[in-house]
């Protein structure tokens, strides 16, 4: 008996390998946001003159336990300018942002020692707030 | 995930696409979502603040400057109690016939008790009033707040 010999063409599932990598690209963008802050608990303050804000190179966070955080990570406050200025680098003038996002009921003695270090390491300040309620 | 085949009839091509184009659709689809839910606007208000290490001239003369006080629950502005709503009306009136940059420069000084929430309300207030906010910290360092 005489098989017929077929010709096997293999050819790689493009498509699919392109779903995966495409999946995977979904994957790190999720878990790059998911990793930041989210787990710091703070509550912002509620003032006037909100606007829209980009998103910056750094960070300052001080949760409702009066910790400070930067980029995410637990700072001290004593070595908070020289943590600031590496972090802005060589950054020009107007994009040297400093998100400040400081839990409500923190009190001036850590607050204002933060703003003057941020201001020290040649950070531009931008408080994130919400929108005062009208009464 | 869809594996190519290389041959077969119509319909079996036919429900190949169409696995195709649906792994598409759903990849978009949460593409978007997540896109979306990334661009959440977070809102702030701006404050420039001039670094603390230039030089200070000690024979400098300061133009008197207002002042305003917060503790936990008060704002007095030169001394004297001010209600929070009023704050904004009396300081406008003070700085009213002050032209220049320097003559606009309100000092804030805050107990150690004061809370955030207080503090970014009066100083919101002194910027709508047309201030410039400058803390008095307490290692006698004027921080210029613009």
């Amino acid at each position: 008996m005489k098989f017929k010999r077929r010709n096997l063409e293999i050819v790689p599932p493009f498509v699919g390998m392109a779903d995966i990598v495409f999946n995977l690209v979904l994957f790190f963008l999720i878990l790059a946001k998911m990793q930041d802050e989210s787990q710091i608990k703070w509550e912002p303050a509620h003032g006037a003159g909100a606007k829209p804000v980009v998103k910056a190179r750094v960070s300052l966070t001080v949760d409702i336990d009066n910790k400070v955080y930067l980029n995410g990570k637990q700072v001290g406050l004593m070595n908070l300018t020289s943590l600031v200025a590496s972090e802005l680098g060589d950054t020009p003038p107007g994009e040297r942002t400093v998100l400040l996002k400081i839990h409500k009921d923190t009190l001036a003695a850590t607050f204002e020692d933060l703003i003057a270090k941020v201001s020290e390491a040649g950070g531009e300040m931008v408080h994130v707030i919400e929108d005062e309620q009208p009464p | 995930m869809a594996a190519g085949p290389t041959g077969g009839k119509g319909g079996a091509h036919a429900a190949w696409v169409m696995n195709l184009l649906t792994d598409l659709a759903f990849n978009l689809l949460i593409f978007f979502v997540v896109c979306a839910s990334s661009a959440q606007e977070q809102k702030g208000k701006p404050q420039q603040v001039p670094s603390t290490q230039s030089e200070n001239k000690p024979n400098e003369v300061k133009p008197q400057n207002v002042e305003v006080s917060i503790t936990r629950t008060a704002v007095s502005l030169n001394g004297a109690d001010v209600p929070l709503p009023q704050l904004k009306a009396k300081l406008a009136a003070l700085l009213a016939n002050k032209t220049r940059p320097e003559d606009k420069i309100v000092e804030v000084k805050s107990a150690k008790d004061t809370p955030y929430s207080m503090w970014i309300r009066v100083t919101g207030a002194i910027e709508e009033a047309g201030g410039v906010v400058a803390l008095q910290v307490e290692v006698d360092k004027d921080v210029v707040v613009k």
